[in-house]
């Protein structure tokens, strides 16, 4: 796997928007006392396109299926594929994705539901599905619903660099940003534990920024380091796995639903002479032991039950057949006007909002030049900076005329 | 440059040209200095020039940053922060008017005052967010006339004396007794009364508007009845007859735009056995409209319902002789749920942030059925049902006769029976209930004794749902104030980015809702103050996850600064540079033509 060398000077700009955003939210800390685990969620991205990185969507495909083996539901695990390998014209077999020479898994099988797709697959996309802010439009399948007793696990394969990740060949997902949504997600508490998964190049550098109390990350390999795939396949004439994606699924196979292996031992069973690299996990923000920790609560999904006790006998006083009695004709006619008006009032609601809005935004424009003056601070610094960066330009041009 | 060396030639060429023409003129100056002085005014327009070259770039920096700016909705930052502060500094305090009333009873209101108070502090426990601020008031009935307390509220004034008296409660019939007392204390206002009186068969019951009432013996002790009372008004009243426990009060079950939309779904586990339908619309219409009204103020809560086939369960079951049914423990309860073949997540009419609270009625096929959950002491569960916190609860129903398994052929298509319906319901009600934290059992059990509690038609009693509104007032107002102020970090934050006149109005409504909550609540009007409480959150976390608030999609000031200024600099910089350099040659020009000037007039 080819290393990308990071361009830093030119995204250094570019960084400082999202270096601020995060320590605004820095200094918010009201923590949620130990709220209980209740649901499990799974974003598994694959940010590479073309067909030479068929690997790349044959590792999250694998995880899919195992997260949705061990009970995870589909309408809690949000699927990004930068590609469609199985309807690629260079696939030998169609509709079909192996991850393995011998064939005897197709992963494309029937219910694969894929959320976002092909170009949708963009940073900006992904960082919506965490933060939460999309389009009202969006549907609920797309969304990550998590709430603070949700434990997620993020996985994302592809290639990248030191500190970024690379999309669609055209765009980077840097380390500040995904620390930067990490921030928020914990803000609105949109999960009460994370575990980052990532098989990358370097993907532990991936991890640099991150801040959040109850984020575990694991990536494949240290700075410097490639992750390597696995083998060819050469009936399809790529490489069809990952080292790092093989070697966890490979754990993953001997269990069902009900074992409680731990992370740890997880995280032992990476062997880095077989991985050609090495697994790196951080572990610093994350409160529990990972030896107490089944992999369940990240890569299945256990509900949490309560038996319920007794039903609420309020009608049981009353005799059986009493609808007849209790419910006169208008009172039904009532119930289903009722059903009807919910959508009308929707409707109504949004047009009651706009005049007030734009009466807003115009009473106090005096007040609004005067809040940016106030905010413009540092804006001002910049400028003489940049002002001082010029004197050499000034020297030089003198110097010319004289 | 080149240009300016040029000139600089030519102007040198115009003063040889005034040199030349010097000695043709009559030696009048004879000490003229051709380099320190001139005898023409210098030129004014290469000055000029060059100046209005600079004005105009001057003039065209106002446009080219007001073409740059962005639209930044003001944002009310500091009416945020006092919100927040008030709220953070100033625990909220809910008013709670107790009302005593002693029937049968000669003792001292005053003293039954100040030992129920003292046993009151001692029960309570303080939430550092929200606590209560209680008054009572105790009246001693002594059926001709009242002995009032002397700091009696102004609500307990209403109490016409000897208008209760022991014969109305000689009656069996506890809701007869209820409606009677309500229609004493007046069921609308907001006071919580305990009625004590003596004489008649010990019972103490809570009824489902705001008051309870207690009989006891002849010779009972009016302090043990004292110490009952006051634990009925912290238990029951302020607490609602929870317990800290399984359910966190944070859990509240309602999506963050303040809607639930509850989803019934019927699932055949296996049609091929059999089919089963219900008549959802009636139920419907009879248990659950009373309580979504009910609940109103708390949360806008909308219904389903689906019936799906090819359903089965993700876990085994045994079969137990003893017991002629096939036994599935409470222990793998966690696996019932078989999620890959339920899609209960159907809901098109469930926006982004409502919360879907899944109901299912599983129906077993006919190799497992009937289908009982055993307890782990070994009972058979009478409900056989669960729940899963935020997520819903599942029952378990078992059609009428599958156990004889070779007469029984049922139909293609089977209705649920009415009664097994209703029933199922309750279980549902006493399910969603255990979703908001309130046990179903008609019995709350103290430490000094027992109450039994009245049910309400509607799911939720009054004072269950005072309880409701003053939590969710308090859950909402602080999750509104810390998203408004994570909100208002970030806009400062961010000073290129676009804030929206959407976003603007949400903060504006939301804080003016919040106000109103606040002012509600410290009033005592509790359900306006939740409905609008959640209102606040609502446009809050709508502000909040705004579409348009990505960090990616927004430049630093730097990045615009890194555009424009390839450009911008070297010109200015040479506009700044010549107009400064003419500036200083007109002035050398014009010291020389002074000077001239001044050797003339001495001169002359």
């Amino acid at each position: 796997m080819e290393t990308f060398i990071n361009p830093k000077s030119l995204f250094h700009l570019l960084l400082l928007p999202c270096l601020l955003l995060y320590s605004s939210i820095a200094y918010n800390s009201s923590p949620v006392e130990a709220a209980m685990h209740t649901n499990n969620w799974a974003v598994l991205v694959c940010t590479s396109r073309f067909w030479f990185n068929y690997r790349h969507m044959a590792n999250t495909l694998s995880l899919y299926r195992t997260v949705k083996r061990l009970g995870i539901p589909d309408e809690r695990i949000i699927l990004m594929l930068a590609d469609d390998m199985a309807c690629n014209t260079r696939n030998k077999y169609p509709a079909q994705v192996f991850n393995n020479e011998n064939h005897r898994l197709n992963l494309y099988g029937d219910n694969v539901e894929v959320d976002y797709r092909g170009y949708e697959v963009t940073v900006e996309n992904f960082l919506r599905v965490l933060t939460g802010r999309h389009e009202t439009a969006v549907p609920r399948s797309k969304r990550l619903l998590s709430d603070e007793g949700s434990h997620i696990l993020l996985y994302m394969t592809g290639h990248g660099g030191d500190e970024f990740l690379k999309f669609q060949d055209s765009e980077e997902l840097q380390s500040h940003d995904l620390a930067d949504a990490v921030k928020q997600m914990k803000e609105k508490h949109r999960f009460k534990e994370l575990l980052i998964m990532v098989d990358t190049c370097q993907a532990a550098t991936l991890f640099n920024q991150l801040q959040s109390p109850g984020v575990l990350a694991i990536g494949s390999s240290m700075k410097g380091e490639n992750s390597y795939s696995h083998h060819l396949d050469s009936d399809v004439g790529v490489s069809v796995v990952d080292r790092f994606t093989y070697y966890t699924l490979a754990f993953f196979e001997r269990l069902n639903i009900y074992d409680n292996a731990s992370l740890s031992s997880l995280f032992s069973s990476y062997n880095p002479s077989l991985l050609m690299s090495t697994a790196y996990y951080r572990k610093d923000l994350y409160k529990r032991r990972l030896e107490e920790v089944p992999v369940t609560n990240f890569f299945g999904s256990v509900m949490e039950t309560i038996h319920t006790d007794a039903a609420y006998k309020a009608l049981s006083r009353r005799n059986s057949g009493r609808f007849e009695d209790e419910m006169s004709l208008d009172q039904s006619v009532h119930h289903i006007e009722r059903r009807m008006l919910i959508k009308v009032n929707d409707g109504n609601k949004i047009h009651d909002i706009n005049p007030e809005g734009e009466e807003g935004a115009c009473k106090c424009p005096w007040s609004t030049f005067r809040n940016k003056f106030q905010k413009a601070e540092n804006v001002d610094s910049l400028v003489n900076y940049g002002l001082v960066a010029m004197i050499p330009l000034l020297v030089i041009s003198t110097w010319l005329v004289q | 440059m080149a240009e300016i060396s040029e000139a600089q030639d030519s102007d040198s060429s115009k003063l040889l040209d005034s040199d030349s023409k010097a000695p043709q003129r009559p030696d009048s100056e004879p000490e003229f200095d051709p380099k320190l002085m001139r005898k023409t005014k210098p030129g004014l327009k290469r000055l000029f020039l060059t100046f209005s070259v600079l004005f105009s770039f001057l003039l065209g920096f106002p446009f080219l940053w007001k073409s740059v700016e962005i639209y930044r909705s003001p944002l009310p930052f500091r009416e945020i922060d006092s919100l927040s502060t008030q709220l953070r500094s100033e625990t909220l305090l809910f008013p709670l008017h107790f009302h005593t009333l002693f029937v049968g009873f000669d003792s001292d209101p005053d003293r039954l005052r100040r030992s129920i108070l003292s046993e009151i502090t001692k029960l309570t426990s303080q939430n550092p967010k929200c606590s209560d601020n209680y008054t009572l008031s105790v009246t001693v009935d002594l059926g001709s006339r009242c002995l009032r307390g002397s700091t009696s509220s102004p609500h307990s004034s209403s109490y016409q004396c000897g208008s209760v008296t022991a014969a109305d409660f000689v009656q069996n019939d506890d809701v007869a007794v209820d409606e009677r007392l309500a229609s004493v204390f007046g069921g609308k206002t907001k006071e919580y009364s305990v009625a004590v009186v003596k004489g008649g068969s010990e019972r103490a019951v809570v009824g489902k508007y705001r008051h309870a009432w207690m009989v006891v013996g002849d010779g009972s002790d009016v302090g043990m009845a004292a110490l009952k009372v006051a634990e009925v008004l912290v238990k029951v009243f302020i607490n609602g007859g929870r317990e800290e426990g399984l359910i966190r009060n944070e859990f509240m079950p309602v999506g963050a735009d303040g809607k639930i939309v509850l989803s019934f779904n019927l699932l055949n586990a296996d049609p091929h056995d059999w089919v089963y339908d219900w008549d959802f619309e009636k139920i419907d219409d009879t248990l659950l409209t009373p309580m979504i009204e009910a609940l109103g103020p708390v949360a806008n809560i909308s219904v389903e319902s689906q019936v799906l086939y090819h359903t089965p369960k993700a876990s085994f079951s045994y079969w137990n002789q003893k017991l002629e049914s096939y036994v599935f423990s409470t222990k793998d309860l966690p696996f019932f749920v078989n999620s890959n073949e339920w899609h209960l997540d159907t809901s098109i009419a469930a926006g982004g942030r409502s919360k879907i609270l899944q109901f299912a009625v599983y129906v077993p096929s006919a190799k497992e059925c009937p289908l009982l959950l055993q307890l782990p002491n070994g009972e058979i569960s009478n409900t056989n049902g669960f729940i899963s916190p935020m997520w819903g609860g599942v029952i378990v129903w078992n059609p009428q006769g599958c156990l004889k398994d070779s007469e029984f052929k049922p139909s293609a298509k089977n209705i649920i029976p009415i009664q097994d319906l209703e029933n199922m319901f309750e279980v549902f009600i006493g399910q969603f209930r255990q979703l908001f934290g309130f046990k179903s059992l008609n019995v709350y059990t103290g430490a000094s004794g027992d109450w039994n509690l009245l049910p309400s038609k509607r799911g939720f009693t009054e004072w269950e749902l005072d309880v409701l509104s003053r939590q969710h007032t308090c859950f909402n107002l602080h999750s509104c104030a810390t998203t408004l102020g994570s909100l208002s970090r970030l806009v400062q934050s961010l000073p290129r980015m676009i804030i929206k006149d959407e976003i603007g109005k949400q903060v504006k409504l939301s804080l003016e809702a919040a106000k109103l909550a606040l002012s509600n609540a410290s009033s005592g009007v509790y359900e306006s103050s939740a409905a609008s409480s959640s209102q606040a959150r609502s446009l809050a976390e709508d502000a909040f996850f705004h579409p348009s608030i990505m960090s990616v999609s927004y430049y630093s000031f730097e990045h615009c600064f890194a555009v424009y200024s390839p450009f911008f600099l070297p010109v200015s910089m040479h506009v700044v540079l010549a107009a400064l350099r003419e500036l200083k040659r007109y002035k050398q020009e014009k010291a020389k033509y002074l000077a001239w000037k001044a050797k003339a007039n001495t001169a002359t």
